[in-house]
């Protein structure tokens, strides 16, 4: 059995508002992780998700709860704990006015790296992340994708056992994207756990990560993706030659032309129509995808873990 | 075991040493005006002050022109220290570095020894400039330099904590100014406390800048119990700013710290 990179217990944070009232922001959050395992952290805005990843990451101390980063407890031992871990935030959060090496230089040196194994490092993230032409520039000047690579580029120095991603491709173009996910499943195939939040559902799908879906502070669905898809109804479309028969239009939706039915069983969805002698000009089906669930989650009012 | 740690911990200050030093050199503006204008100023100066303190002695007016230009310009170069630690503050790179294996120490230590330099660059050029072109006696090198290193030390600690306070540039900035002048004007930099209304000189021990006078004049004159004392609320003024310097940074910052 693989290691357990992350193991977040019961972290419960609110915060002290005059102005808008107290906020729970982590109810009762828990969420483990085995090291080589991605885990996509998908949820609404202001579900807690930047609230655990930085919890996780030390920056925030939760009212009650534990974390334990390869076995060592965040609480007790925050430094020992931390030199295990690779945390890239959502916003910019680097040195504007020094260069793409010079950040990578004093991050890898926080990481404990010098001489030729931060030299070393340095390139070869570079190398991975597309920067080499860039390592001169001050950050200031790269466009807001080249910024993200550099700036996941150096949370993964010193090859850090947990890795926790916050929105790393917000805004990034499709190779920026590319380049990213790449260094992210090089870094589970080398035995990272990898926390990475996200909106961009389909993301999760290349990286094969397994889900952990918040709202209001805390995860309401934990699995793989097959497992949390399985039971969802898809879609089927069908559109007819002419309008769609009268004694079918209670079997679902019209989309214009088309006929859309739910259907968890899209085999079975066919032939109950081609049974009632209703025989589509061209049928269309869609499996549930992550944007289902999410959505199904989102307004279930129960906890599904 | 612990020689690993230690090597770690001398590779995370070099780094953030480096690192820092290049920042401040990629804007030489701030320092070059810091370094240079209280030679100008004393140069102009000199001569009113030495006509004004004529009845106390030939070194009197050298040694106000000299401590006051010293006291008012290190606390305006307070802003080098303050604005290095809120620029980190709005880049979000204190959490960053607050994500590592960084000790606080170890991050105010990389952000602190840079400034030291320029500070203490700052107040030896003052002394040296006064020594040469003013003609200022430093009869103890030793007990000047004690204060100077004293009063580097408080001006880190003063601020580490204002940048670590402020919630803008423009807040911090009004500190400085505000604040910068009015703690040197009470301090006696600019004009002596013995000039002064009575009501002004029983608030001037408020300002740092007060204690930075005296214990720079005491030192300039021999005098080892003023400066003791001086150098003393110095050091505590200096232990509160670090100690609420230090629990802000360890603490962190919500996200509506920042304006």
């Amino acid at each position: 059995m693989a290691e357990e990179a992350l193991a977040a217990t019961d972290l419960v944070k609110s915060y002290r508002d005059r102005r808008f009232g107290d906020v729970l922001a982590l109810d009762r959050f828990s969420l483990t992780a085995v090291c080589g395992e991605i885990v996509g952290l998908v949820g609404a805005n202001g579900a807690g998700k930047t609230t655990f990843v930085e919890t996780v990451a030390g920056l925030i101390r939760p009212d009650s709860g534990s974390v334990r980063i390869l076995g060592i407890d965040m609480l007790r031992a925050p430094r020992m704990a931390r030199r295990r871990l690779g945390f890239a935030p959502q916003e910019h959060a680097m040195y504007v006015s020094a260069t793409v090496r010079e950040n990578l230089d004093v991050f890898g040196g926080l990481a404990g790296l010098r001489n030729f194994a931060l030299r070393d490092a340095v390139a070869e993230i570079s190398e991975e992340m597309k920067l080499t032409g860039l390592m001169d520039r001050p950050l200031g000047w790269l466009s807001g994708g080249q910024w993200r690579r550099a700036q996941v580029a150096t949370a993964m120095l010193g090859r850090p056992g947990l890795l926790l991603l916050d929105e790393p491709t917000a805004g990034a173009d499709p190779p920026t994207r590319q380049a990213m996910l790449a260094a992210v499943r090089a870094r589970a195939a080398d035995g990272a756990a990898i926390v990475y939040t996200t909106h961009y559902l389909p993301e999760l799908t290349d990286l094969g990560a397994t889900l952990a879906v918040v709202k209001d502070g805390r995860v309401i669905a934990r699995g793989d993706q097959q497992d949390l898809l399985a039971g969802l109804p898809g879609e089927v479309r069908a559109r007819f030659d002419g309008p769609v028969p009268a004694s079918l239009r209670n079997q679902g939706r019209l989309d214009g032309e088309e006929l859309v039915m739910n259907s968890t069983d899209p085999g079975q969805t066919l032939a109950s129509l081609l049974a009632a002698g209703h025989t589509p000009e061209s049928v269309d089906i869609r499996r549930p995808s992550l944007d289902d669930l999410y959505r199904s989650l989102d307004t279930a009012s129960g906890h599904v873990v | 075991m612990w020689s690993e740690r230690a090597a770690d911990g001398r590779t995370r200050v070099t780094a953030l040493i480096r690192l820092n030093v290049a920042l401040l050199l990629r804007e030489p503006g701030p320092i070059a005006s810091r370094l240079l204008m209280p030679l100008v100023m004393m140069s102009v100066l000199a001569p009113l002050y030495r006509d004004a303190f004529s009845s106390s002695g030939v070194q009197a007016g050298s040694r106000q022109v000299v401590a006051g230009m010293l006291v008012m310009f290190s606390l305006l170069a307070l802003s080098i220290v303050g604005s290095a630690v809120l620029t980190e503050r709005m880049w979000r790179t204190w959490d960053r570095q607050r994500a590592t294996s960084a000790a606080a120490w170890e991050l105010l230590l990389g952000k602190a020894v840079p400034a030291c330099v320029v500070l203490l660059a700052q107040q030896v050029l003052v002394l040296a400039f006064g020594a040469v072109a003013l003609g200022l006696d430093v009869p103890n090198v030793g007990l000047v330099g004690l204060v100077v290193a004293v009063w580097v030390f408080t001006l880190l600690c003063l601020g580490t904590a204002l940048g670590a306070f402020a919630r803008s540039h423009s807040e911090l900035a009004v500190f400085y100014d505000l604040g910068g002048i009015t703690l040197t004007v009470l301090g006696g930099a600019l004009l002596p406390i013995s000039m002064m209304p009575g009501w002004l000189r029983a608030v001037a021990p408020v300002s740092p800048g007060y204690w930075a006078m005296q214990a720079l004049r005491a030192a300039l004159a021999g005098q080892l119990g003023p400066m003791t004392q001086a150098v003393c609320v110095l050091l505590a003024l200096a232990l509160v700013a670090g100690v609420l310097a230090s629990l802000r940074i360890t603490r962190g910052w919500s996200r509506s710290r920042l304006m």
